[in-house]
């Protein structure tokens, strides 16, 4: 196998795992929002600001997937990587890819906890955010090793 | 700073009672405690409660009309008795607002039964008969029905039923007849197969007659809406309005709530409150502009009472307030964080934005919001801090970050002037961990000034210093082995420095227990926390990973616009250039207000966590005077 496949893998991985987990997360603190919304329009600043948090964990793959991308020379640059150094890609990739899957998903839960900790106490908001924030603490670790990984391929 | 809160009570005459405590409300220092429970209901402040009920309503009602407030606009400033003359006027076009929704909530309940009339009547559109002209005489029983197509040869076998069927499909239209003496059977029949029974409405005409009369009749009353939408639309030329009303209410239930608080004699009443120290006077002028006949006594509060909590910082850190506020208030008897988290966190924030050009953005509409929008409270302060934040951000972008995701070193040699991360990342994890140590000893030091304004000497010493030398010791032993050309002599101090601080905590942290055994467990799993903070220091590294994900992510969308630029066919060229242009600036925008949200959250968890896990004591009430409190406008005194 080309070592570009395997960069090719890693790339895929931390883009789609990290995005499914955001698209979970994002999507049940979503419902969450509407049904929070529905009851008290005013809150919907908030509550967005809640719905975002576990949106940034797919950002975070699209960003090592790119790094790796342009890394091994797959955007048409054409150069060859080894197949050693695609496994490497395949590797530094996977932090973000896993890290990123679950924290999105369980931050997403702390999120819509705490968008129905806002409704019943709007002025609250604050520590719903921290709660939330409290999670994606290892999204953001697990993108600077999968960072820290590919660039020193 | 904490502000030092007094007790006070305030005895007048009851015919005074009403402008006293206007007079209160207007300088906005007291807060009533409340000395009777909320025993029956008050019948002014049910009947104040009922009106801001109602105006809420009607602004509620003509908002999808009423003209959007742009993201610039301030609210209005309008002196209180400008407000307050318009509370009859409100009320009265909100009565008039009343009858108006009513009206249209009947005209669509309307709508609505028609429709589903006319649905019901549908299958029987070719049914060629007045409808009430179907019933039932002296020797033939009609039924009127739906019918399943496939029972139909079932119906047909039934030779004492004839039967007329209007329609085709699946469901089908019918209606059957027969003897008298039959109806029994029929009855029984038409159960045991696929037959819903059908009464016609109380219309008259063939049901494609009635369904054109119901028709035309939504038309009518859809124009009748129309016509009420216009209204509707006029009124909410008047929102403005409905809106003073609404703020004069709100003002005037405020009081009558305090009111109720009161605990009153027949001639007399009695008014307890908490005011801060610096404005007791002026409260007390605000009473001696109503009366001279009144008694005023400040004292400290009782041992047992907890006063609400209130900072006061100078105009520079008082933005910062809302930050602390959104973790929680200060315990009134320990300390306020703000002066002192309020360098740390613009310092950590720039370095997680780390993009100049985003900065020069944050800051420039930072300080259009406030110029034009005039925020106050909670979103007046966050705006503010975001204006700092921004130009910290800038100058983290000169010394080690971007400018909108270009690197311009690389592209014209100018910054990053220190270092660039993405090829000396150690050196910037270096710097991330740097900041976290000084932070957390910065709070450790905190820690012990606390101890030592509290006079417990012993707990600043074996609590926080020992710490502190912990730290210090470790990273000084630590250092020279990581950077080169360092004085030898840092870590012959080191260890022992470090050694001394986990001497002092494992002989003194039990320092209550008579046991030693006990002592020096507890001095034991006190040490433990050296993994704690570990953790601590470790969790810094998000300053790194937050400045990647914007440095980078702007760098992932210049290039993909760029693709999209560099198109060889001429048309396709000038097309990509358009589209790729409103692109960048559509996705640049996106990614600063992710990150900017990712960065204002990041470093508040660096503050509330890291930092005033040291040494703050959260948990304090809210102060909330008696004062105007209103939704839509400003009080202009």
């Amino acid at each position: 196998m080309d070592g570009i496949v395997l960069a090719t893998l890693g790339a895929a991985l931390a883009a789609v795992l990290a995005g499914i987990g955001s698209a979970i997360g994002v999507g049940i603190a979503g419902q969450a929002s509407a049904g929070a919304v529905s009851e008290n329009p005013e809150l919907s600043g908030s509550c967005l600001v809640l719905q975002l948090l576990p949106g940034t964990q797919g950002i975070y793959g699209l960003l090592i997937a790119f790094v790796i991308a342009s890394n091994a020379g797959l955007l048409g640059s054409g150069a060859s990587i080894t197949v050693q150094q695609g496994w490497q890609y395949l590797f530094a990739g996977l932090p973000i890819a896993l890290g990123g899957l679950m924290s999105a998903i369980f931050q997403g839960k702390v999120a819509v906890s705490a968008i129905n900790m806002v409704t019943k106490r709007p002025d609250q908001s604050g520590k719903g955010i921290l709660m939330a924030i409290m999670v994606e603490t290892y999204a953001v670790l697990a993108l600077l090793i999968s960072f820290l990984l590919v660039v020193n391929i | 700073m904490i502000v030092a809160m007094k007790r006070l009570r305030l005895i007048a005459h009851k015919q005074d009672e009403a402008d006293i405590l206007k007079s209160l409300q207007e300088a906005e220092a007291v807060q009533v405690i409340r000395l009777l429970e909320e025993a029956k209901a008050d019948e002014e402040l049910d009947r104040l409660e009922q009106r801001g009920a109602q105006l809420t309503d009607s602004l509620d009602a003509v908002k999808p009309y009423a003209k959007k407030a742009g993201f610039f606009t301030p609210k209005r400033e309008e002196k209180l008795e400008q407000i307050q003359s318009k509370v009859d006027e409100g009320l009265k076009l909100s009565r008039d607002l009343e009858v108006l929704i009513r009206r249209r909530n009947t005209l669509r309940a309307e709508i609505d039964k028609n429709n589903s009339t006319i649905a019901a009547l549908r299958p029987f559109e070719r049914f060629p008969y007045e409808m009430q002209s179907v019933e039932q005489s002296k020797h033939v029983r009609c039924f009127l029905g739906l019918i399943a197509s496939k029972d139909l040869d079932a119906l047909y076998n039934q030779d004492f039923i004839s039967v007329e069927l209007y329609g085709e499909g699946t469901s089908i239209a019918a209606l059957a007849a027969c003897h008298v003496d039959d109806a029994k059977a029929a009855s029984t029949f038409f159960k045991s197969i696929d037959w819903t029974d059908v009464v016609f409405p109380k219309l008259s005409g063939t049901p494609a007659e009635a369904m054109a009369a119901l028709q035309a009749r939504n038309d009518e009353i859809n124009r009748e809406l129309e016509k009420l939408e216009e209204e509707l639309k006029a009124f909410a030329e008047n929102a403005d309005v409905l809106q003073d009303a609404a703020d004069a209410t709100l003002i005037e239930r405020d009081r009558a709530r305090a009111a109720t608080a009161l605990a009153k004699t027949r001639s007399a009443f009695v008014l307890e409150g908490w005011v801060r120290e610096d404005e007791a006077q002026k409260a007390e002028q605000a009473v001696a502009a109503v009366t001279d006949a009144y008694s005023w006594e400040i004292f400290e509060p009782e041992e047992d009472e907890i006063p609400p909590s209130v900072v006061q910082n100078n105009a520079f850190v008082k933005p910062f307030e809302q930050v602390q506020t959104l973790y929680s208030r200060p315990d009134p008897r320990g300390i306020d964080g703000t002066p002192f988290m309020t360098p740390c966190y613009i310092l950590l924030f720039g370095l997680m934005l780390s993009d100049a050009g985003y900065g020069i953005i944050l800051s420039i509409g930072a300080w259009l919001y406030l110029k034009f929008k005039k925020p106050r409270g909670m979103s007046g302060g966050v705006v503010r801090v975001l204006f700092w934040g921004g130009l910290s951000t800038i100058v983290w972008g000169v010394l080690v970050g971007t400018f909108f995701g270009l690197s311009l070193k690389e592209e014209i040699g100018l910054f990053p002037l220190w270092f660039d991360p993405m090829t000396d990342s150690m050196t910037m994890l270096g710097l991330c961990f740097g900041l976290g140590v000084i932070h957390i000893l910065f709070g450790y030091i905190l820690k012990m000034k606390v101890a030592f304004d509290n006079k417990d000497w012993q707990s600043a010493i074996f609590d926080a210093l020992s710490w502190i030398l912990i730290i210090l010791g470790l990273v000084l032993y630590l250092v020279p082995s990581l950077v080169s050309g360092l004085p030898a002599i840092m870590q012959t101090i080191g260890l022992p420095m470090a050694g001394l601080g986990a001497l002092l905590i494992l002989l003194f942290k039990g320092r209550g227990k008579k046991n030693p055994l006990k002592r020096t467990i507890s001095g034991l799993g006190e040490l433990y926390n050296v993994s704690s903070l570990l953790a601590d220091i470790l969790s810094y590294a998000r300053l790194f990973a937050l400045g990647i994900a914007t440095g980078v992510i702007a760098q992932v969308f210049n290039d993909l616009c760029g693709m999209l630029m560099g198109g060889s066919n001429p048309i396709m060229a000038v097309l990509g250039f358009i589209i790729g242009c409103a692109l960048l600036v559509a996705l640049h925008l996106f990614n600063i207000a992710i990150n900017t949200l990712g960065a204002f959250v990041h470093c508040a968890r660096l503050q509330y966590v890291e930092f005033y896990g040291k040494f703050y004591e959260a948990g304090g009430r809210e102060f909330v005077p008696l004062g105007y409190r209103t939704k839509y406008i400003n009080v202009e005194k």
